[in-house]
């Protein structure tokens, strides 16, 4: 099974909800559910439909498993809150898909937050 | 030929209608045309290197017109303002943002001479015949902190931020509850006043001097004033309110002519939407950009250079540009009020529906009152429409019973007056709102300090009363005071007698 090397950073305060801390790395299976279920394990994908990994699936995962409060701050419905933009390669999501855009190895993700005041 | 499908799309998956795309056109930057895009603004893509030229030219466009005495339209004539600069800090993503952009469209050269040390001659643009715009440039932070239990406050924070980034321009601190302290008003240029409170129970609003307060501290003013509001919609309108004036009065003191503050387009469309449906519906020019000037003592041009700059752009610039953002603190269940809701539904719309968001602000700009205003509001400063209770009688039940005046007035040092014809509908509206959940007071105050600018306006303005109900035969020697009182209907009929047919 193939997997993906990302580089997380979170900006704008969202970092306070992943453990205070502003970068991660993660490594994601290249192909995934089509449920954006992040804990069915390798064997059992063969048994429901899959998709490769695409930012829809990341932000379920990080929900899923790195978040530690508070995930209506983060997600809503299946995509991120509004009030978050998200980066992928320093280039705004809109312009790449956004939840449909296909996760390469080395990519880096951003999410940052719009909603720390002001 | 009938169409035999039915368009239905969990039967035919055809039939859903493809996703509108977010951009126009094609993904390569729409100025330069040459790079691939790095951000959409409004269905426009713009690359990395031609964004920072975008949000300068915006800025440009809102401020630059309104920097002379006289506003200027043509580029011809050089910049240079009648006074200095204030720029009021939050702390928050828009006051960042601005002061970065102000710094590095207008006073980067002062930097660069701050940094080289020595007087070089400097040529082009530099030379001093190019005069900088602003004499003198400062940064304005009130903290709000004393006024809720609790709070964090942030000045040292931000001093330091400020320091380390903007070594060239005065730092002014002051406190939310300035706006009780005779002192502070005094160091502005205020004339001095009683301590005059509120009473909140009834809509007519009485006022009462309280010549031996005991709450003379500004802090315990402060809270008291917060304690008293009826709603966490009015503590929000009423600090905004406070913050705003104590901006404008320091500008006053520091000789600006301009006052600068970093309201995005975002921040805007949701002031107005949340202001309008408070009753602030006479003053939506004045959401954008105002005049201030109460008592002819010099004008101050409070602008919002970034109001056609949307909160995505404030973000990406400072992500960009590595800016670091104190943050604002919010104020306890802060959610509950009507700012906060109109803050998530048009986070939500700009989201799907960035012009929309736009366009609450474009079409504000279109509206004009249609009456003149009938003098300012003691509170806000902002123009006071007449007739204010009429209206508000007309479109609401109101008590039945007729309210009368409250029973302490026994103490004879004590002056009562209604406070409601000289406030706008909006400021009315935060003093007498009523929730409809009930408000839990920590107190059962009902009794509302009022801002030193107010009490100074209020007696003003009752001394004019006071000299029209004066006898004739009371003079000020070396003045000429004219008089003028009600006729009564018998007076009138015998003045204008004789042009009547019957």
């Amino acid at each position: 099974m193939t997997t993906i090397s990302l580089r997380i950073e979170f900006g704008g305060g969202l970092e306070l909800l992943f453990s205070n801390e502003k970068r991660h790395t993660l490594t994601l299976p290249s192909i995934v559910s089509s449920d954006n279920n992040s804990k069915t394990s390798a064997d059992a994908l063969s048994g429901v439909n899959t998709k490769p990994a695409d930012v829809e699936y990341l932000v379920f995962y990080l929900r899923d498993h790195l978040l530690q409060e508070r995930p209506e701050l983060f997600m809503e419905g299946k995509t991120v809150r509004p009030g978050i933009l998200v980066l992928i390669n320093d280039t705004d999501w809109e312009l790449e898909g956004e939840g449909e855009y296909v996760l390469q190895n080395n990519d880096e993700i951003v999410f940052i937050s719009t909603l720390h005041g002001g | 030929m009938v169409s035999e499908s039915c368009g239905n799309p969990s039967v035919e998956t055809e039939a859903i209608m493809t996703r509108r795309p977010k951009y126009d056109k094609s993904k390569f930057c729409i100025k330069c045309k040459l790079n691939s895009g790095a951000i959409i603004v409004r269905h426009a893509v713009y690359c990395k290197e031609c964004f920072p030229a975008l949000l300068s030219y915006k800025v440009k466009r809102i401020l630059e017109p309104q920097i002379n005495p006289k506003p200027e339209l043509s580029r011809k004539k050089s910049l240079k303002a009648s006074g200095n600069l204030l720029v009021g800090f939050s702390g928050g993503l828009g006051s960042t943002v601005l002061l970065d952009l102000i710094s590095r469209i207008y006073l980067s050269h002062r930097t660069e001479i701050k940094e080289e040390g020595v007087t070089k001659s400097r040529g082009g643009k530099d030379h001093p015949r190019n005069e900088p715009v602003w004499k003198m440039v400062s940064v304005c932070y009130v903290e709000v902190a004393s006024g809720f239990p609790g709070m964090t406050d942030k000045t040292q924070k931000i001093h330091q931020l400020l320091q380390e980034n903007y070594e060239s321009l005065e730092f002014i601190p002051i406190r939310l509850e300035n706006a009780f302290d005779l002192s502070w008003w005094d160091k502005v240029g205020g004339k001095a006043a009683l301590d005059v409170n509120t009473d909140l129970t009834s809509d007519e609003l009485f006022v009462s001097t309280a010549l031996n307060s005991p709450d003379s501290d500004s802090v315990q003013k402060l809270r008291s004033y917060i304690s008293a509001l009826p709603t966490r919609t009015a503590i929000e309108s009423a600090i905004h309110t406070l913050i705003r004036i104590l901006l404008l009065y320091t500008a006053r003191s520091t000789q600006s002519s301009h006052l600068l503050l970093g309201t995005s387009l975002t921040s805007i469309s949701i002031k107005l939407i949340s202001s309008i449906s408070q009753g602030g519906g006479f003053s939506v020019r004045e959401e954008a950009q105002e005049e201030w000037n109460p008592d002819s003592k010099g004008a101050v041009r409070l602008i919002r250079p970034l109001q056609e700059i949307t909160l995505k752009e404030c973000s990406m610039w400072a992500w960009w540009n590595d800016l670091l953002v104190v943050g604002k603190e919010k104020y306890p269940r802060g959610k509950d009020g009507i700012e906060a809701l109109t803050k998530e539904f048009i986070i939500g719309l700009e989201r799907d529906y960035p012009s929309t968001v736009s366009t609450i602000a474009r079409t504000c700009a279109k509206l004009a009152p249609k009456v003149d205003a009938a003098g300012l509001c003691i509170l806000c400063e902002r123009p006071l429409q007449p007739a204010v209770q009429e209206w508000k009688s007309q479109i609401s039940i109101r008590a039945t019973k007729e309210p009368s005046p409250p029973s302490h007035s026994s103490d004879p040092s004590s002056v009562l007056h209604s406070l409601t014809s000289y406030l706008c509908y909006s400021c009315h509206t935060t003093l007498s709102s009523r929730s409809s959940k009930g408000v839990s007071r920590n107190s059962s105050n009902t009794s509302l300090p009022l801002p030193v600018w107010a009490s100074t306006h209020l007696q003003g303005l009752l001394v004019d009363v006071a000299i029209t109900d004066m006898q004739p035969d009371l003079k000020e020697a070396d003045e000429e005071i004219w008089l003028s009182h009600k006729v009564n209907p018998d007076e009138m009929k015998e003045a204008i007698g004789e042009f009547l047919l019957e």
